[in-house]
């Protein structure tokens, strides 16, 4: 049985979840079950206190769904740790995925704060998720920190661009001892299951999902797509050339004497 | 005399006694449930199950988070 296996946690499904963006609570919970994930992210914010909001924790079957926290909102090392720490004591687990993103236009991740991040709370204990550029020296040094991943980005985040990174991501798969998950600006299926032709160990979607006319739907074509890609990697794709090579036989055609 | 507390950021003035006494008055004075929610005093996490036993004074700074949707 193929596994996916971060930290001490075995996953069969190689798709993870993000849980923003969606309409309602149940439109959400239908599209985690269509999915067949193993692990969704949610976010920490502070409660309104004026307007009582529905509770996202009820929409999540917490038996069936690991909850991996972000860190979301933080622009620097220290913001990042003290997140993980809240969404550690709100969890009761010590996962947290990783994110510095002081830059709010592109909302692309600060490597060197990651980094200081990623090494005080790997040495705390937490399973690290952190989400990077797709940098193999800085995949390195990560995994090197003890993180649990390395999650490179194949575009912005919400752009829905595609593997924009590909490139850069294929040395990280060649080079990395943790798992690769490549994460964000994945906006179609054909992309997850690129992604995971590749090499990469899992793929993680939100907007893709989250904001398409169907999200139950479309996290159906995703969890197909990211398996497709998944078992063509592991069949071993024949090669590609630039001339044609006939795929019927050469002989015994029906011309000539 | 008044008191406040800073809760997420926003000053709230409790006058005469009515300070909560615990974290846990405060949440339900503020109709807040404890299950979702994890707090941090002046920089310090809190966690549930010591709400009912956290004391409060006035001048703190009281962060309520919880987990919402996000990617």
């Amino acid at each position: 049985m193929d596994r996916l296996k971060i930290a001490d946690r075995e996953f069969i499904s190689r798709l993870f979840i993000g849980t923003g963006k969606y309409a309602s609570n149940a439109v959400m919970s239908q599209a985690i079950a269509a999915s067949g994930t193993e692990m969704v992210t949610v976010a920490l914010r502070r409660v309104d206190i004026e307007n009582e909001n529905d509770d996202l924790l009820a929409a999540i079957d917490r038996n069936k769904y690991l909850l991996l926290p972000n860190t979301s909102g933080a622009r620097d090392a220290q913001e990042a740790i003290r997140l993980a720490r809240l969404a550690r004591a709100a969890s009761g687990i010590a996962w947290v995925k990783l994110e510095v993103t002081p830059d709010p236009y592109y909302l692309l991740p600060d490597g060197t704060e990651t980094l200081k991040a990623a090494e005080v709370l790997a040495k705390e204990g937490f399973v690290v998720l952190p989400y990077i550029n797709a940098d193999p020296i800085l995949a390195k040094r990560l995994q090197d920190v003890g993180t649990a991943t390395v999650m490179p980005l194949a575009s912005p985040i919400g752009s829905n661009q595609g593997l924009k990174t590909r490139a850069a991501i294929e040395i990280i798969i060649e080079q990395a001892t943790v798992p690769v998950v490549v994460d964000a600006g994945l906006g179609l299926p054909s992309h997850a299951a690129e992604a995971m032709e590749m090499g990469a160990d899992a793929v993680l979607v939100n907007t893709a999902i989250a904001a398409a006319q169907d999200p139950v739907m479309m996290a159906a074509a995703f969890a197909r797509a990211t398996e497709a890609g998944r078992l063509a990697y592991l069949a071993g794709p024949a090669g590609a050339s630039r001339q044609a090579t006939a795929s019927s036989p050469l002989t015994g055609f029906l011309r000539g004497s | 005399m008044t008191q406040v507390l800073r809760i997420n950021g926003v000053e709230r003035e409790f006058p005469g006694e009515a300070l909560p006494e615990t974290l846990s008055d405060l949440l339900n004075a503020l109709e807040i449930c404890h299950a979702t929610v994890v707090a941090e005093i002046d920089g310090r996490i809190v966690e549930r199950k010591d709400f009912v036993a956290t004391r409060l004074t006035a001048g703190q700074a009281i962060e309520l988070v919880r987990f919402v949707g996000g990617g």
